[in-house]
């Protein structure tokens, strides 16, 4: 019986580095912030392109989310990790682009399907051109079902399956109490299967 | 247990959050109900697809352009408001009224520095004799004998002409000569403006001797420029 695992760069960075690496970009030490940038830019751009769909809004939306980083750092009291801040983040600036979307009616013209994974094929791994259609057919289908459910449950299904977020990291990350994070996350595993057979 | 109580705790079975009696029933079932057993497979089956779905990357690291963007920001909210939304912008408007406000007040402490120096202005230099700065003469007197329009009745000459033998003294040519007819109908002045200076003396003494009834206009005398143009030319008879 399999369970959720979670993504190896989704553990936490060590809280020292962390801490450092904080300290130094409240300073105003550029070096420091491009290597947060770089820690951290393919989880939140990662997170932007599913939520919205959208490689070239993911990646505005990954600079506005490092923007207000750098911007509110200050505010950061580290009751959470950076890690789930950033993410909280995230979600807020994809939610927002999302709703100026639907204020613009783009959200019917922009399709949820654009988005390619640009993962390198494992050691071993089949990579002849049948192999490759067959992984971007799987994550094309994969995006739509993943389009086709509310945006809350969007993020709450990408932020525990994805990222590998513990309940308690995304409830953090989403501001909701971790008890309504369990019963959305059940809706949206529930609703995604759906979609999956629909597409089958 | 049955079939949908079972379902209902497939986000909890695969998180591990069931207390132990009921993640072992669960099992129980599972292992006992072929459909269930089906469905618990395609329900983990479609989230292990997302969970180890290859992450999405950037093309390029965006480090880079976050800096450049901060630069701009850093330089001056004038500059920023033009990278970066609307929304975005708005916590930059407030610094940007600041020296937009100062911007106006130095404007109109300006003006106001040389609205009041502009009462000490240095008085214009007039030569003696010459007309001076100010309103112009009224106009149809003799200093300013010139209309801008309107209908100006004569003036029509009264008395002798100019004497023939005046007249036969000019030598060959054209000459362009202006007078001023006063409102008395004197002759008040009289200018060659074109031909020979020499020749023409005699006639333009000629002309100032001459009377007019003057001028009118709306009924009262007004002094007026009379253009005259004269050429004089000798004509022979062809010799056959």
């Amino acid at each position: 019986m399999s369970m959720a695992v979670a993504r190896p760069d989704a553990l936490a960075a060590p809280v020292g580095l962390e801490h450092t690496l904080i300290q130094e970009c409240r300073r105003g030490d550029p070096r420091a912030f491009a290597r947060l940038v770089e820690v951290h830019e393919r989880l939140v751009y990662g997170l932007a392109a599913r939520l919205l769909g959208d490689s070239e809004e993911a990646r505005d939306v990954s600079q506005e989310v490092f923007l207000q980083v750098f911007r509110t750092l200050d505010q950061f009291e580290g009751r959470s990790s950076l890690k789930t801040w950033i993410y909280r983040i995230a979600v807020n600036q994809c939610h927002n682009r999302r709703r100026w979307w639907q204020r613009r009616r783009r959200d019917r013209m922009v399709p949820l399907d654009v988005v390619t994974p640009a993962e390198e094929p494992r050691e071993g791994a089949e990579c002849g051109p049948e192999r490759q259609f067959q992984r971007s057919e799987q994550a094309r289908v994969l995006q739509r079902a993943l389009g086709a459910l509310p945006f809350r449950q969007r993020a709450v299904l990408l932020l525990r399956e994805v990222e590998g977020l513990s309940c308690e990291q995304t409830a953090e990350a989403l501001g909701l109490p971790v008890g309504t994070v369990k019963s959305r996350l059940s809706r949206a595993r529930l609703a995604l299967k759906q979609e999956l057979e629909k597409s089958a | 247990m049955k079939c949908t109580q079972v379902r209902r705790h497939f986000s909890g079975l695969r998180d591990g959050d069931l207390p132990r009696e009921q993640d072992t029933a669960v099992r129980g079932h599972l292992a006992s109900c072929p459909d269930c057993r089906a469905e618990w497979d395609a329900y983990t089956c479609a989230l292990d697809g997302l969970a180890r779905s290859p992450r999405l990357e950037p093309s390029e690291s965006m480090a880079g352009r976050v800096l450049n963007r901060l630069e701009v920001e850093r330089r001056g909210p004038g500059l920023a408001l033009l990278f970066r939304p609307v929304w975005a912008a708005r916590p930059l408007i407030w610094p940007s009224l600041i020296p937009a406000a100062l911007v106006v007040l130095s404007v109109i402490a300006a003006t106001l520095f040389l609205d009041r120096s502009s009462d000490v202005l240095p008085d214009v230099y007039v030569r003696p004799g010459s007309m001076a700065w100010g309103a112009a003469p009224e106009p149809g007197t003799e200093q300013n004998p010139f209309f801008a329009g309107g209908a100006v009745d004569g003036p029509h000459h009264r008395g002798v002409g100019v004497p023939a033998e005046v007249l036969a003294e000019l030598t060959d040519g054209t000459f362009f000569i202006q007078t001023v007819v006063a409102r008395d109908g004197s002759v008040a002045g009289g200018t060659l403006l074109a031909g020979d200076e020499k020749s023409a003396a005699r006639l333009v003494d000629a002309m100032r001797q001459q009377r007019f009834e003057p001028a009118r206009y709306q009924g009262r005398p007004v002094a007026v420029s009379l253009y005259r143009l004269i050429s004089r030319m000798e004509v022979r008879a062809p010799v056959i």
